[in-house]
Order: structure tokens, then C-alpha cells, then sequence
């Protein structure tokens, strides 16, 4: 639980880092986001220690408050991707990733508010800070954000339904494709460790809530 | 669909497997610690149902095919670059998988096949090319059986596994030079399905052709 409460943190730190340190060197970005793959290698192999994560009977109510959950995180990253090919910064693969990531996440994010209905929650305003006209900063970021979608579906996967799982689960390992490929990009570890730590839904609030993107409730 | 299916791997010109035996001196750390992982996940859970165990056989099949393909390709040391990299810190990863499932299902474990991989340890694009077929196929294998696992804690631990294959494939994608993330949805395979798709390799041979510990004692 701890080292799984660090990993967050060293993401929030990292991401913080690229949103208000006008100074910050391309070293330093990915010192900051390498502590969170070394938190991954160290206290990946302890899964014994996992908050627990089931937190009640599974229930068509249950799911649409989970699928608001990870519609918050889609609709974060779509945006992100989105503000950062408007501003134009990136160049290259970087740019190409974010073209394409862009994509996937807008579709994730069509497929959760279909299946929600009315019962999806109104998108909240972003505001990124200057994390996606950096280069250095986007990748980092990105990185923050992919991981933090895996480890969020990987932490409902035994609250959801059957038939929200199987749905879930075609999602979850674009998320994990994404993470890997922008840490790839910056050489950082693609698959730190032998499994992905997952988040309760209170860890994932809690990280949205830390990266300072989220402006206003939509 | 540009997807690489095991179907597709070269099995062409392959040059024949040095020897069967399959080193696991290097990261009996990490193995260990894997152990632990999915031993503490699953020890209130000690009589699992027959189905999970028959899926977690399942799965333990896919890692050993990984670990051990990874783990020639280590010996045989024709990989070069980033790719010899990835070959060492996925292969320590499916070796951690495999002792997992192992250490799990204790004497329920089905034991390792004899495997050859028909030259593709020792051949760069080769290698490449098949390690993204077989990260693909567990991914897919994976997330065909999340929903019929009926252990809260087991299905814990395959989904950690799962999105960590997933990473895998991207990353395998990326050295070979390909998208790594080609679609907003990653679709599922049947185990009917991915056992037909392993059988077409012909990587898992029916019985070991050397039972010797070590590999041959002179050369010359």
C-alpha cells in the first residue's frame, strides 16, 4: 500500500515538477518520473500488500459510479492530447503519439459516455499549464496520466460486473500500450515490473485531484 | 488488421536450436518475489475452483512458452541492442509469471513442455517479430478469460499480469518498428483460439529431446 501510494506521489511530484518549475531540465523531468519506475521495480513484487479493493457487491449502480471514474481519467487524457496538438509543440514521434493516443482516447471516451447514458457525469474543465507545449513535459506527463489509467481499471476490475469487465478489459491494455510506448520514447523502463500495481477508486480521486489539471466540476 | 499473428512468424531457414536446456540462475530474485506477489494475493483462497485452476494452467502455459523463449534467446546471445535488453527484462518478468502460477497452483501445476523455437532466438528480426506475436497472443489470451475467473484475488492478479504483457507487446512493437498501439480497442481471444494458434507454431515439441541438466559437457 505504501510503495503503491509512492508511485502515485512520484507521479503527482514529476507532473507538478513539469507544470510550475520554469527551470526544470530534461534531466531533472525524467529523474522525477524515473523515481516512480524504481517505486514500480521495488515494490512490484509485493502484491501481498494491496489495499484491498473490492468495496462491495458487484451492481449495475456500482458500475456506473466506476465508469465515472475512468470517464474522468479518458476525458482527461483526450484532452490533454488534444491541447497539445492545438499548441503544436511536439515534433516528431512525440507528435505522432500524440496524434494517434489522441485517437484512442477519444473513442474511449465516446464508448464510456454510451454506455453510461444519461448517467454520465459533465466533463470538468482542464487546464494543462504549459505540460503540453514542453515536449519534456508532455512525455512526462503523458506517461503520469497512461500509467494512472492502468492502475486505475486494474483496481475496479474486481468491482465491475461480468459483462463491464469484458468491456474494461479491452481498454485497460491500450492504456497499459500507451504507457509503454511513451516511456519507450523518453528511455525510460516500458514494463517496470512484473505486474501493475492497481488503484482504489479514493487513490485515483486523489491523484486527479493532485495533478491541479482539473479546473472546475463541467 | 496489420496484427502479427504467431501464424505468421518465419518458421523458414530456421537454423536448429543449440540445446534445450534453459538456464534460471539469473533473476531468481524477481522469480521469487513473483511468488510471493500472487502466493499472498491468492492464500485466503487456497481451495480455488476447478475452473480457475484449469485457467490458471492455462495462463502458465503462455508464460512458460514466453520465459522460455526469452530465456534461450538470452543463451544464445545473437540478439543485440535494445532488443538483447528487452529479451533480459521481459524474460525475467515471464520467469517471475511462470514461478507464480507455478507456486500458486502447487502441485496442480501442469510441468514445462519441451519447446524449439526454430531459429527464432537467433535472429534479430526474427526474434522481434515472434516476441510481438507472442506478447500480442497473451494479451489477447488474458483478457478472453478475466471475466470467467470466479477468484476476486486470482482475477486481481491476471488483470496486473495482463496490462504488464500489454506493455510487453507495445515496447516489443516500438523495437520493431512498428505502431505500437494500433487500435482504440484490444480484442479477445478463446483459449480454443490461442491453443490452435500455439499448435500452428509447432514451438512446443512432444517430448524434451535432451533430459540432461547441463548442456554438453565437451565441445571438442
Amino acid at each position: 500500500m505504501r510503495r503503491l501510494t509512492l508511485q502515485l506521489l512520484d507521479h503527482e511530484a514529476a507532473a507538478r515538477a513539469a507544470r510550475t518549475d520554469p527551470g526544470l531540465t530534461r534531466t531533472r523531468l525524467l529523474q522525477h518520473a524515473v523515481v516512480g519506475g524504481g517505486a514500480f521495480i521495488s515494490g512490484g513484487i509485493l502484491l501481498g500488500g494491496l489495499p484491498p479493493l473490492a468495496v462491495g457487491a458487484r451492481s449495475p449502480e456500482q458500475d456506473v459510479r466506476i465508469l465515472n471514474l475512468v470517464l474522468l481519467l479518458e476525458e482527461m487524457e483526450a484532452a490533454f492530447y488534444a491541447d497539445a496538438e492545438e499548441r503544436g509543440a511536439l515534433r516528431g514521434e512525440l507528435a505522432e503519439f500524440a496524434r494517434i493516443v489522441g485517437d484512442h482516447e477519444r473513442a474511449h471516451v465516446a464508448f464510456l459516455r454510451d454506455a453510461l447514458g444519461a448517467r454520465a457525469e459533465p466533463e470538468p474543465r482542464f487546464d494543462f499549464g504549459d505540460t503540453t507545449s514542453h515536449p519534456d513535459r508532455f512525455a512526462v506527463t503523458a506517461a503520469m496520466l497512461e500509467d494512472t489509467g492502468v492502475a486505475a481499471y486494474n483496481g475496479q476490475a474486481v468491482n465491475l460486473t461480468k459483462p463491464v469487465l469484458k468491456a474494461a478489459a479491452k481498454i485497460v491494455s491500450v492504456e497499459a500500450k500507451h504507457a509503454a510506448w511513451i516511456r519507450d520514447i523518453v528511455g525510460q523502463p516500458a514494463a517496470p515490473d512484473a505486474t501493475d500495481k492497481p488503484a482504489t477508486e479514493r487513490q485515483v480521486r486523489a491523484a486527479v485531484t493532485r495533478t491541479g489539471f482539473v479546473k472546475a466540476a463541467g | 488488421m496489420t496484427h502479427l499473428t504467431l501464424d505468421q512468424v518465419d518458421r523458414d531457414g530456421a537454423l536448429r536450436e543449440a540445446g534445450s536446456r534453459l538456464p534460471r540462475k539469473r533473476f531468481l530474485g524477481l522469480a521469487a518475489g513473483g511468488a510471493a506477489l500472487l502466493g499472498g494475493l491468492a492464500a485466503p483462497a487456497g481451495a480455488a475452483k476447478s475452473s480457475d485452476i484449469a485457467i490458471l494452467n492455462y495462463a502458465l502455459t503462455l508464460e512458460y512458452l514466453q520465459a522460455a523463449f526469452y530465456t534461450e534467446t538470452e543463451r544464445v546471445a545473437a540478439v543485440k541492442g535494445q532488443a538483447a535488453r528487452a529479451a533480459r527484462v521481459v524474460g525475467a518478468v515471464e520467469r517471475a509469471h511462470v514461478a507464480a502460477f507455478r507456486n500458486l497452483l502447487g502441485r496442480k501445476a501442469i510441468k514445462q513442455p519441451s519447446f524449439d523455437f526454430r531459429g527464432t532466438t537467433e535472429d534479430q528480426q526474427a526474434f522481434l517479430k515472434t516476441a510481438v506475436a507472442f506478447e500480442d497472443l497473451a494479451v489477447a489470451a488474458y483478457k478472453g478469460q478475466a471475466h470467467l475467473i470466479e477468484s476476486d484475488a486470482i482475477l486481481a492478479a491476471a488483470v496486473s499480469i495482463h496490462s504488464v504483457e500489454a506493455r510487453h507487446a507495445a515496447w516489443m512493437r516500438h523495437l520493431f518498428g512498428i505502431r505500437p498501439a494500433t487500435s482504440a480497442f484490444d480484442e479477445s481471444k478463446s483459449k480454443a483460439e490461442i491453443l490452435r494458434i500455439v499448435q500452428s507454431t509447432s514451438f512446443i515439441v512432444a517430448r524434451p529431446r535432451t533430459r540432461g541438466r547441463g548442456g554438453p559437457r565437451f565441445t571438442g
